[in-house]
């Protein structure tokens, strides 16, 4: 693996998932490279972890998918927010926020 | 698309995969190339951060429910072929199980409701009942359960530890409709007694405060069964008047169905208070109430107990008399334990009966699973040698032992439950309470099908633990099926059968005894012949407050009136009055014989009878002269007694002309004071009391000497007694048709009633339980011995090939069944010895260690046992060398 390219953190590709598929329908291809484009090729997302994280959560109904035509005429999976998705996405971002906030005041703080 | 349907569009869902990755994959080569790779370098690239394919396929597919649920199912369809293979193995499992279930669900829930939950009333279990126990010598019998007035209302108004405290008093009450009597049992309660038991009425109210106070209404409760059976349910008799005991009173409520307070059917208001002057009180006799109270929250019954015998030993100083023995002491006894009594303890008894049966059900189960578990030891290490993880072959054997335990628990319920209807079939109602409701008992039922699927679990997961450890390689090296963990196995599952055994012993003795017992008791030489007989209890007319209306001189005449009338009867024989009824006792007496010192405890039994009563049993004349007909219509005070009475009595002397006084006459009313009796007669013994304890000495006086008690008519005849018996009342209502007669039957049945119903309870009971445990444990050890010598093939095959006689395998494999069944014998027979003193309680007129039952069982067992272990010698020794050294 390049270097500077970090694995997504575990627990966070979820969140990451949901907030990208949050703008809109998209497949999962267009989701590892939204993902690896906003974090400026910070995070890179393997297929291994992005599909069966995908599967999971079509599975326990965050997600829905939808088989439909790409600008290039290609049949693809779009994947889009459900409404349970869409809770979970704001109750995980408000978790991220608070533990990356302390994480950054004991950086500051213990010296 | 939802998991169910997934579930079902298992080759799209599959394909939309595949067709999903392989676009991601295309549009990255496609990236690449628009990088500047040239095309085939960009899908080597491509593939390479792929990383395995297949593993993100299967762990796509493991994120989606539908493909857990399809595991499962296929672990269970998986279970259900190897369970149909081996159908005999899965059928004696459920079946061996289902049957300790269902046998242990119904025992306990009769348990349950008879013993700890059989009334319907408030806070029932600190109820308690009040006796006299006298303690004079070295005794401590109860000597009366009721008290006079004075004393219940000592004990009411300065006990210290009731709560409440009720009274009541038991009578007969006769109801006139204008066209006959008819006899009720009757009830005396103090205004809060049915407030004590909290149940409410189904119609009506029930008594209060004020309620039987001189110048308030007559008023009157009715039990539900009374109400069905004597006024069809009609709700309109409610503040209807009726005709009791000559008096007119008013009907204030009835009480429902599961309602038996204070044993009667009708109920009157009993004041007691002491500023009443007493008239509304019904009788004359001393003590008569009896006393129902409820201790005070959180008084034990030793407090309750020093606390009331304080009260009674002040009385008693106070009141020195008859009343009271020389020591004594005044003691509570609950509720339950007074109406269940000693059937609780043949209760316990078949409770441990049932759980033996279920403990070898359970040491079946297992030793077919640990049977089996060896057979497929093999197979396990197979699969897991092939890359099964041991998570999957734990999950796949969970779900075989699933399988197995929830049928069994399935057909157990339905065991339990039909189980259940026959044990209430043959219950005997006499010694548990009436409102005793009896019914399946969730609980129970639910602990039975937790262990038998523990055992099916713990057992079925056997083969697994091997796997689990590692020891993989010892089981596929192992050649044959005999090998690596089987002999561990083997030695267990002896273990199962010999415990099997001991318990089934301890079983059948048990059962064994009991049989013997009940034939013991129904071939009774009662020393007369008690079929063809019939008997009738009469009361003769009563005035309102339950007295005898009559002269003693009128009610010989009833009698002797009702005895012609009988007597005419086609198909009667004999006929004769008595007050007792043979063979199951009668009253008794404490005497005083002239001439001699009242120096010892003489209590000899005492009938009034008529001067056929000897010809109607059939007994013979030993010396002197029977009671004659001048005897009983000039009431003589003469005596007969039977040859126990002569021997305890005047031993080495002749009883005739001794002068015999009854003392208890002197305390009842109608009877005559001082009076005493010559002996004019010495008959043969009979059974008088109970069928099984030796005759006791008895006294028989003409009736006539006394109005006082009931009386029986009792009557051989040539045809079925039964068949008389409604003639028989007829003939009594002819002579005056307002006498009631309260029970009447053939003696046989009040035999089968009073004396069998209870040990035969007790003995079908234990008889199926010990059968099913037989069953049980023949089928363990025919299963140990076949799968023995399936292990053994290969060996008794090269035994064979090197000249090893067929007889000798067969005697090999027969005594390898005979040492397991020694074994358990021995332990079961020890164990039976053990626990006599437990049994002995439980059986009447056989000895607890009876070497004949002991015998007899242990007979049974070989020889059964041993054909158990033929068939599979027999193939043993049927096994042909060359085919079972090929099978290797």
């Amino acid at each position: 693996m390049e270097q500077g390219k970090t694995e997504v953190l575990k627990g966070t590709l979820d969140m990451l998932v949901l907030k990208v598929v949050a703008v809109g329908p998209i497949h999962g291809y267009a989701i590892s490279q939204r993902i690896q484009q906003i974090s400026r090729d910070f995070f890179q997302v393997p297929e291994g972890s992005l599909y069966p994280a995908l599967y999971r959560l079509e599975d326990g109904g965050w997600l829905q998918a939808k088989w439909e035509e790409t600008e290039t005429g290609r049949e693809a999976k779009f994947y889009s927010l459900t409404r349970a998705g869409r809770k979970r996405l704001s109750t995980e971002m408000v978790n991220w926020e608070r533990l990356s906030e302390a994480v950054a005041l004991i950086l500051r703080t213990v010296e | 698309m939802g998991w169910p349907r997934r579930l079902f569009h298992k080759r799209l869902t599959e394909k939309r995969m595949d067709a999903e990755l392989r676009f991601h994959l295309e549009h990255r080569v496609l990236d690449y190339v628009a990088s500047g790779m040239n095309p085939e370098e960009a899908r080597r690239r491509a593939l390479l951060s792929f990383g395995g394919l297949e593993q993100i396929k299967q762990d796509c597919r493991d994120a989606r429910t539908e493909n857990h649920v399809e595991d499962f199912l296929r672990d269970f369809q998986y279970a259900l072929r190897s369970l149909a293979k081996d159908r005999r193995f899965a059928l004696i499992a459920v079946f061996a199980l289902a049957l300790g279930i269902g046998a242990t669900t119904a025992m306990f829930s009769v348990i349950y409701n008879v013993v700890f939950d059989p009334f319907p009333y408030r806070d029932f279990q600190h109820s308690v009942i009040l006796e006299l126990r006298d303690l004079t010598g070295t005794g401590d019998a109860v000597m009366r359960f009721h008290y006079t007035i004075p004393e219940f209302l000592a004990i009411r108004e300065q006990n210290r530890v009731f709560e409440d405290i009720v009274g009541n008093y038991q009578l007969d009450v006769l109801y006139s409709d204008g066209k006959g009597t008819r006899r009720f049992l009757g009830g005396y309660v103090t205004a809060n007694g049915f407030e004590f038991l909290g149940v409410p009425p189904v119609l009506g109210r029930f008594f209060a405060t004020g309620d039987g106070k001189p110048g308030t209404p007559f008023i009157f409760m009715m039990s539900y069964r009374l109400w069905q059976t004597e006024f069809h349910g009609d709700p309109k008799i409610l503040g209807a008047s009726f005709f009791l005991n000559g008096k007119p009173r008013t009907l204030v409520g009835i009480m429902p169905q599961r309602f038996n307070g204070y044993g009667s059917s009708v109920w009157f208001p009993l004041d007691l208070s002491p500023g009443a002057d007493g008239t509304s009180f019904p009788v004359k006799d001393p003590d008569v109430i009896w006393a129902l109270a409820r201790l005070e929250k959180g008084v034990s019954q030793q407090v309750a107990d020093a606390d009331l015998d304080t009260i009674m030993h002040r009385l008693a100083q106070n009141n020195p008399g008859e009343l009271y023995p020389q020591h004594f002491r005044l003691a509570t006894r609950t509720l339950l334990d007074f109406v269940v009594g000693d059937f609780k303890s043949t209760l316990y008894a078949l409770l441990a009966a049932v759980s033996m049966l279920l403990l070898i059900a359970c040491g079946n189960v297992g030793n077919l699973l640990l049977a089996r578990a060896t057979v497929r030891e093999r197979e396990i290490a197979v699969r897991a040698s092939l890359g099964a993880s041991p998570a999957r072959l734990i999950r796949q054997l969970l779900v075989e032992s699933f399988v197995l335990a929830a049928s069994a628990c399935l057909a157990g319920c339905l065991f339990a439950y039909f189980g259940l209807k026959g044990l209430v079939a043959i219950i005997p109602r006499g010694p548990i309470p009436e409102e005793t409701v009896i019914g399946l008992n969730p609980a129970v039922l639910l602990f039975a099908l937790a262990i038998a699927a523990l055992v099916t679990l713990v057992c079925g997961l056997a083969p697994a633990l091997h796997v689990v450890r590692g020891n993989v390689l010892p089981a596929i090296a192992g050649s044959g099926k005999g090998s690596g963990g089987s002999v561990r196995h083997g030695k267990l599952r002896s273990g199962l059968v010999i415990a099997e055994v001991a318990l089934s012993i301890v079983l059948l003795t048990g059962a064994g005894l009991m049989m013997r017992s009940f034939f013991a008791l129904t071939h009774v030489d009662l020393g007369f012949d008690p079929a063809h007989m019939l008997y009738a209890r009469v009361v003769p007319t009563m005035n309102d407050h339950g007295d005898n209306a009559d002269t003693v001189a009128k009610r010989t005449l009833f009698f002797q009136q009702v005895l012609q009338r009988v007597q005419a009867l086609p198909g009667v024989l004999t006929s004769t009055i008595t007050l007792g009824l043979p063979p199951l006792g009668g009253a008794g007496s404490e005497i005083t014989v002239l001439g001699k010192p009242p120096s010892q405890h003489w209590e000899p039994m005492v009938d009034l009878c008529g001067e056929a009563y000897f010809q109607t049993l059939g007994l013979r004349l030993l010396r002197g002269k029977l009671l004659s007909e001048a005897d009983i219509d000039s009431a003589r005070h003469v005596a007969v007694v039977n040859q126990a009475f002569a021997r305890a009595y005047f031993t080495g002397e002749d009883p005739l002309g001794h002068k015999v006084k009854f003392n208890v006459f002197d305390q009842l009313p109608d009877t005559p004071r001082d009076a005493y009796f010559e002996v004019i007669g010495v008959i043969t013994d009979f059974k008088n009391r109970g069928l099984l304890g030796p005759p006791l000495p008895e006294a028989f006086l003409p009736y006539s000497i006394t109005g006082f008690g009931e009386r029986n008519i009792l009557a051989t005849t040539a045809v079925d007694p039964k068949s008389l018996l409604a003639s028989v009342q007829r003939e009594i209502w002819a002579v005056d048709s307002n006498a009631a007669v309260i029970r009447s039957g053939s003696i046989k049945e009040l035999l089968a009633e009073e004396a069998y119903t209870r040990p035969q309870f007790g003995l079908i009971t234990i008889g199926v339980f010990a059968g099913i445990g037989f069953a049980l444990v023949l089928i363990g050890i025919f299963s140990v011995m076949a799968y023995t010598v399936a292990l053994q093939t290969h060996e008794i095959g090269v035994r064979i090939a090197l000249g090893a006689q067929r007889d000798n395998v067969l005697t090999m494999v027969l005594w390898k069944g005979l040492r397991l069944i020694s074994i358990g014998m021995l332990i079961g027979v020890l164990a039976s010895l053990g626990l006599t003193r437990f049994m002995a309680s439980q059986i009447q007129g056989v000895s607890a260690s009876d070497p004949l039952t002991f015998f007899a069982v242990v007979i049974l067992f070989l020889t059964v046992g041993m054909i158990a272990s033929l068939l599979p010698a027999r193939r043993a020794a049927d096994i042909d060398p060359l085919a079972a050294l090929r099978y290797e």
